[in-house]
């Protein structure tokens, strides 16, 4: 008996709403970070404000059961599951292109099916945009998630394992990286999606093993410095265990620098997702897939821009949010420039 | 300062780019020469007569190759004339079911001028062509090392396989062999015994077996003469470049530059004999006098009865992109294009050209290309395909009918290709004999109605697999990774969506999809078919239980058998064009017709613009050389260039006011500043 | 010195080793040669044929040394990729080798060109920003730096390409030719694009670098002494900083011969950013592969030059991580 995908992805929104949850909880109870987050919240309220609004739409979009399909609704497989969002857009068909809030097709003027109810019209097979553009947002957030949850538990596995216990295993791990470092990156990426093949998952590893490489370095660096410091040698000459004084001393000193890494590394692998579409080895439903898709329909006559207008929009705003907290992020976090300039 | 100072340099630089700007992508000199300007989309693979099997190859290997017998250049149906051949071949019937083809060649026909016929004699540029250098190209084809693509059809000739059996024998026997140059291994193994050399002049074809749609194939590249010469020395070592980069042939056109990745350049060659003996009038270097009845009116016989090639040279870059492909036509940089989808509006409406492009004296032609596309199931599946036993065949029979009808061509045709295309009724094309315009085929006039009254017929009500309680799901594999591809067969699964069906599109490289061909793992899949020569035969051959890609690795995707269906076929392929094969393709058609292997989705229809200053240009959907009819008025187009080329110049000097506007205040705040 | 440099050398060619196992895993272990003949050769080909290609191409062979010691691809990738035997193309048969050096002189004219562009806009630029820092120029810099960063470089091109080449005419939209007369308006478009999708990112990175080095000691000392902050700019700060800059100018040299995917296909330029992009839409694998080790092969002598050049210059680094 297998798992059909929409459980799955159900299940993953109850773990990650339980989780941030457990975030809040857990930044509200720390003074230091309680400070950050507010201080964070005081300089990029409209960015935030932008990514919660893709997040809910993200999980609104991942959130499926079966069936309430009503009967006249053309286009859809009444038994498949259908997520919140897509239930907004059940019965939305059309033939071809239709301009925003056009009453007859784009090409041909034949009346619509739904006259005025596609706000950013409907593309070349007759799809609302707005849907499309909607459904985009869950795959970003996806690719970016997906590719961090792959990257950072592997670079500080192997960065602190190396900077931690040193010696062979950190001959190994520097090899490794370096090895891995030398290879032009966006070759690997490509020749990596190219050998396991397309899908979700295999651009999620490729983006993941090409992107730990860079925090690796940098969290071993870290760790060689903590494992010098006063109170971990202390915590050693204790006898408290090396898993323990890992998890208890070193980890949390580490957690600064994965939310750094975490956000300033996100746009950058929704952006890589976009030059891999275009490639044709992207991730399905992506907007980098629709800009692809749509590019040469600014050559259209009249010009067919809403398609491109959408999906570019969609992903300026979002790396531009991304970007504009991470900027923060990192003036809060970094104990560089902590304190300075804000 | 010094930050101004800069700025004001990177400005004046910018100045000076924009100032010398044009976008004219040619150097000035090659203004009024005779020069084609073409594209193409992706680099040719090998340009080895024997092996170059596909438009992009052909498009260079074509004018570079003579061959025996031609396609009339007008007239329509295509109709063999000679070439380098004095007439057409003589055929005499051996009895038996053999055949033989008496060719006889021209006399005084010279290769191209090149280094290898110094193998020959030192300080030799050129020699003769003699009918052993055709005798060679055909054992180059039947060598297994070679790898040609055309042995099958060729394997009619007497001995032809076991030729090529013998060579790889004797290579595997004996090393020392192996290492000889391959010219003196065929001679040591012998002829091919259907192939004989009377004279120098004189060339004779033995068929063991009746296959009149030989001709065709001597009138393609593949047996076009090649020197050994070249072959011995064009071997990729000590710096020469290999066989397959530097063609050696003796067609109209030489190629002076070759980098496939970025442009060719094709000249005009002064050994074709055409250029050497214009006295001759040989059909294959006059412009012909006579063809259909409206070329008269289109001006395609205005050149009628001049010496070939017009053209000096012929120049083709690389484009990848259709976009700029079209820009640059436009702009008069490109002779002529097709038009992409997504250009489509702007050029034509109601079927002809728009007022702006004609006012630019750009005309229009259109033509129903010989090529298929279409849906096949893969008939060795259990869901979709022949089935075991008779209530399984009905069933799926069912399900492929009703799958069928959900497809709406005309609607595929008007979103994607403007309606270019012809939808598509049988495996038959137009311009191929057994076409009937009138025939209609009742599985393919869409009807949603019908369609999900069969699924109730094959047990799956309103799409519900009874087995599943939920939607029969059927994968559609494709190897089409692009974006707009993906679009497309987005298509096709919403249509099947209608009826209940979940059809999922499993998109994967080329060589996963081929590795689903041969596994069977395939159920639904695109795939398109291109004419190699005019006859049915190479469309229903398709269906052939010989050519099944399961079992032989031939075309045959669909893995279509049916006795019936061989039966007819073999008699039809032999069977001259009259009432009975037209009889033959009826029953064929029919049982098609309910039998369902493929939904055929369309004919191409291509369209090819091109501008005032370029005649001679009749599309004839096959690949084709047709340059040497090709003619350009470089006058005309120098003049039109310019008038279409005028940068717009005033948004640079909007730049330039916006750079001021920013960095004016900032320097009023650096001063305010300082002080 | 000497032992140093051995030292260096030897890590450098181990990095290589480690590089070339990763690639024959990726693309002869995972990827099939079947699979690979099968895509160059087209759907119209009887396998018997797909057997010669592979002969021809070396792929007749078992993987790994414990199948057959001496006849094995994992040696004779090791030794072909060495030596630079790279062999012919899997997706038309081109000797790899030729077409690398063709597509060198392309690349470079694009990238030197871009590089240099790149640093004249980028420096002025963040110095004109870092001097007016806390002012409104500076955050409207950073805003319009981030806004830049945030597009994707494929809008960046199709804008270009429709905007510059089809409406406004300035130059041709896409094309190479290498006559000095023609390729400054070939090129004019992708160095304008290159320049503007990386000014963002470039300036923000400068400008931080600039700030950094404007809170150091000797500034406020020159500061005190009353020297003018264009001259503390121009004399101290960019001095200073420009060590930084250079190291990471020099660092992307060798990259320099990769050229870039994305402007070289989009604007026709027959460089090696070109000739990998074809790689990838025909599957072409032994391109690809030859293409990843030029990659870290360059990369690897980058790094071991300017190591070496460091440790010229300062006596007390010594090989350390």
């Amino acid at each position: 008996m297998t798992v059909e995908p929409y459980v799955v992805s159900n299940g993953a929104v109850v773990v990650l709403l339980a989780g941030a949850v457990f975030l809040g909880r857990a930044v509200r109870r720390n003074r230091l970070w309680r400070e950050a987050a507010a201080s964070l919240w005081r300089r990029r309220r409209l960015a935030l404000c932008v990514i919660a609004v893709y997040a809910t739409i993200a999980l609104l979009d991942s959130i499926a059961w079966k069936g309430g399909v009503p009967a006249e609704a053309v286009g859809v497989l009444p038994g498949a599951p259908h997520s919140v969002i897509d239930r907004l857009f059940l019965d939305s068909a059309e033939a071809s292109y239709s301009a925003p809030f056009a009453d007859v097709e784009f090409y041909g003027g034949k009346p619509l099916r739904h006259p005025g109810g596609h706000p950013l019209g409907t593309d070349i097979i007759g799809r609302d945009v707005l849907h499309l553009a909607l459904k985009g947002a869950r795959v970003a957030l996806l690719i970016g998630g997906v590719t961090s949850l792959i990257a950072i538990p592997l670079a500080l596995l192997f960065g602190v394992g190396a900077g931690y216990f040193g010696g062979r295993f950190d001959d190994f791990v520097f090899f490794l990286i370096s090895t891995l470092a030398s290879m032009p990156g966006l070759l690997l990426l490509i020749a990596l999606v190219m050998a396991m093949g397309r899908g979700t998952l295999s651009v999620c590893v490729a983006l993941g093993v090409t992107s730990w490489v860079g925090f690796c370095r940098l969290s071993r660096a870290e760790t060689l410095k903590l494992r010098e410091l006063d109170y971990v040698q202390s915590a050693r000459v204790l006898g408290v265990s090396e898993p323990g004084i890992i998890v208890r001393h070193i980890l949390p000193n580490l957690v600064h620098l994965i939310v750094i890494t975490f956000v300033l590394m996100f746009s950058g692998l929704v952006l890589s997702e976009a030059v891999l579409a275009w490639l044709g080895i992207g991730v399905d439903g992506s907007w980098g897939q629709m800009i692809d898709g749509a590019r040469n329909e600014l050559s259209r006559e009249p010009i067919v821009w809403w398609n491109i207008a959408a999906a570019g929009a969609a992903l300026f705003t979002l790396i531009l949010s991304v970007n504009a907290v991470g900027d923060a992020v990192r003036d809060v976090l970094d104990p560089r420039t902590r304190g300075e300039g804000a | 300062m010094v930050i101004r100072g800069i700025f004001c340099r990177l400005l004046a630089a910018g100045f000076a780019v924009v100032a010398g700007c044009s976008n004219d992508p040619y150097p000035a000199a090659d203004e009024q020469a005779k020069i084609l300007y073409g594209a193409f989309s992706d680099a040719p693979k090998s340009l080895d007569p024997a092996t170059a099997y596909s438009v992009r190859e052909h498009q260079i290997t074509g004018p570079v190759y003579d061959t025996l017998l031609e396609y009339h250049f007008l007239k329509r149906p295509l109709e063999l004339i000679p070439g380098i051949a004095e007439a057409l071949p003589e055929v005499t019937d051996l009895g038996g079911g053999r055949s033989r083809y008496r060719f006889s060649l021209r006399r005084d026909l010279l290769f191209h001028d090149d280094d290898c016929f110094e193998l020959g004699a030192p300080g030799r540029r050129t020699r003769e062509i003699v009918t052993d250098d055709i005798a060679f190209e055909l054992q180059r084809i039947a060598d297994p090392r070679v790898g040609s693509p055309v042995i099958e059809p060729f394997a009619h000739v007497e001995g032809f396989q076991a030729f090529g059996a013998r060579l790889s024998a004797r290579r595997e026997a004996d090393p020392a062999f192996a290492a000889l140059p391959v010219h003196e291994q065929y001679r040591a193994v012998g002829p091919i015994e259907g192939i004989r050399t009377p004279s120098s002049h004189v060339l004779e074809i033995v068929l063991a077996e009746p296959y009149p749609q030989i001709l065709y194939w001597f009138a393609m590249e593949f047996s076009a003469p090649v020197p050994w010469e070249a072959i011995a020395w064009y071997d990729g070592e000590a710096g020469r470049p290999r066989f397959d980069d530097h063609p050696v042939g003796s067609g109209p056109f030489e190629l002076a530059t070759y980098d496939k990745q970025a442009k060719f350049v094709l000249e005009r060659s002064k050994n074709w004999y055409g250029v050497r003996h214009p006295e001759w009038r040989a059909p294959g270097a006059v412009y012909p006098s006579e063809g259909e009845p409206a070329d008269r009116a289109a001006g395609l016989l205005e050149s009628a009865g001049r010496s070939l090639p017009l053209l000096e040279r012929v120049e083709v870059r690389r484009e990848k992109e259709s976009i700029p492909l079209f820009t640059k036509f436009l702009q008069g940089y490109y002779d002529s294009s097709g038009i992409a989808p997504e250009n489509f509006d702007s050029v034509i409406q109601n079927g002809s050209l728009t007022p702006e492009m004609e006012a630019r004296g750009i005309a229009l032609a259109k033509d129903v290309a010989p090529t298929i596309f279409y849906l096949g199931f893969n008939m060795n599946d259990p869901v979709v395909g022949h089935g075991r036993t008779p209530a399984e065949r009905a069933r799926n029979r069912t399900l492929r009918q009703a799958m069928s009808l959900a497809i709406d061509s005309d609607e595929f045709l008007r979103i994607f290709l403007n309606g270019r295309g012809l939808p598509a009724q049988s495996p038959i094309p137009p311009n191929i004999y057994g076409y009937d315009p009138g025939y209609r085929n009742p599985y393919r006039q869409p009807d949603l109605e019908r369609a999900k009254a069969l699924l109730v017929d094959a047990g799956y009500p309103g799409g519900i697999d009874p087995k599943t309680g939920e939607a029969l799901r059927i994968t559609f594999d494709s190897y089409n990774t692009t974006t707009q591809g993906l679009i497309q067969h987005q298509f096709y699964t919403s249509a099947w969506k209608k009826l209940g069906l979940d059809v999922r599109i499993e998109a994967s490289t080329y060589n996963q999809f081929q590795d689903k061909l041969r596994n069977g793992a395939h159920q639904v899949f695109e795939f398109g078919w291109g004419a190699d020569y005019p006859d049915p035969e190479n469309f229903l051959f398709l269906f052939w239980s010989k050519m099944k890609n399961s079992d032989f690795g031939g075309p045959n995707y669909a893995n279509f058998s049916d006795p019936q269906f061989d039966r007819l076929f073999l008699a039809m392929k032999t069977e001259p064009n009259g009432p009975d094969r037209e009889r033959m393709i009826r029953e064929m058609t029919a049982l098609l017709e309910r039998e369902r292997p493929w939904i055929e989705i369309f004919f191409r229809e291509d369209y090819t613009l091109r501008h005032a200053w370029i005649s001679n240009v009749k599309p004839s959907g096959l690949s084709i050389p047709t340059y040497q009819y090709i003619d350009i008025d470089p006058a005309l187009r120098a003049r039109l260039r310019t008038k279409w080329n005028e940068p717009i110049v005033w948004p640079l000097y909007v730049l330039v006011a916006a750079a001021v506007a920013i960095v004016v205040p900032g320097i009023r705040t650096y001063l305010r500043e300082r002080q | 010195m000497g032992a140093y440099i051995l030292r260096r050398l030897a890590y450098g060619i181990a990095v290589v080793m480690g590089v070339l196992f990763l690639l024959f895993v990726l693309f002869f272990a995972v990827t099939n040669p079947d699979d690979i003949a099968r895509k160059a050769l087209g759907d119209k080909v009887p396998p018997s044929v797909i057997e010669v290609w592979k002969a021809n191409h070396g792929y007749d062979r078992p993987l790994w040394p414990w199948q057959d010691w001496r006849e094995n691809l994992l040696f004779d990738h090791y030794r072909r990729m060495l030596g630079f035997d790279f062999g012919l193309s899997d997706a038309d048969d081109s000797p790899i080798l030729e077409r690398i050096r063709s597509g060198i002189g392309p690349s470079l004219s694009l990238t030197v060109p871009l590089l240099v562009l790149s640093l004249l806009a980028s420096i002025p630029l963040s110095l004109v920003v870092a001097f007016f820092r806390e002012t409104y120029i500076d955050r409207m810099g950073v805003l319009l730096c981030v806004l830049a960063m945030s597009v994707s470089m494929l809008l960046y091109i199709i804008g270009a390409q429709f905007l510059v080449g089809k409406v406004l005419r300035w130059f041709p939209i896409s094309g190479y030719d290498s006559d000095p007369l023609l390729l400054p308006r070939f090129l004019a478009m992708p160095l304008l694009v290159g320049v503007v999708s990386g000014i963002g990112s470039e300036v923000r990175f400068y400008r931080t670098a600039f700030i950094e080095e404007s809170t150091r000691d000797f500034v406020r000392t020159a500061r005190a002494k009353g020297a003018s902050e264009a001259r503390i700019m121009t004399r101290h700060v960019l001095r200073n900083a420009l060590i930084p800059i250079l190291t990471q100018v020099v660092m992307s040299i060798p990259f320099l011969f990769m050229g870039s995917i994305l402007l070289e296909s989009f604007f026709g330029i027959p460089g090696l950013g070109g000739i990998t992009f074809d790689a990838i839409q025909a599957n072409d694998f032994s391109t690809l592969r030859t293409m990843v080790f030029i990659g870290s092969l360059l990369f690897v002598l980058g790094q071991i030059l300017t190591d070496l050049s460091y440790g010229l210059v300062d006596p007390r680094v010594r090989f350390e991580r």
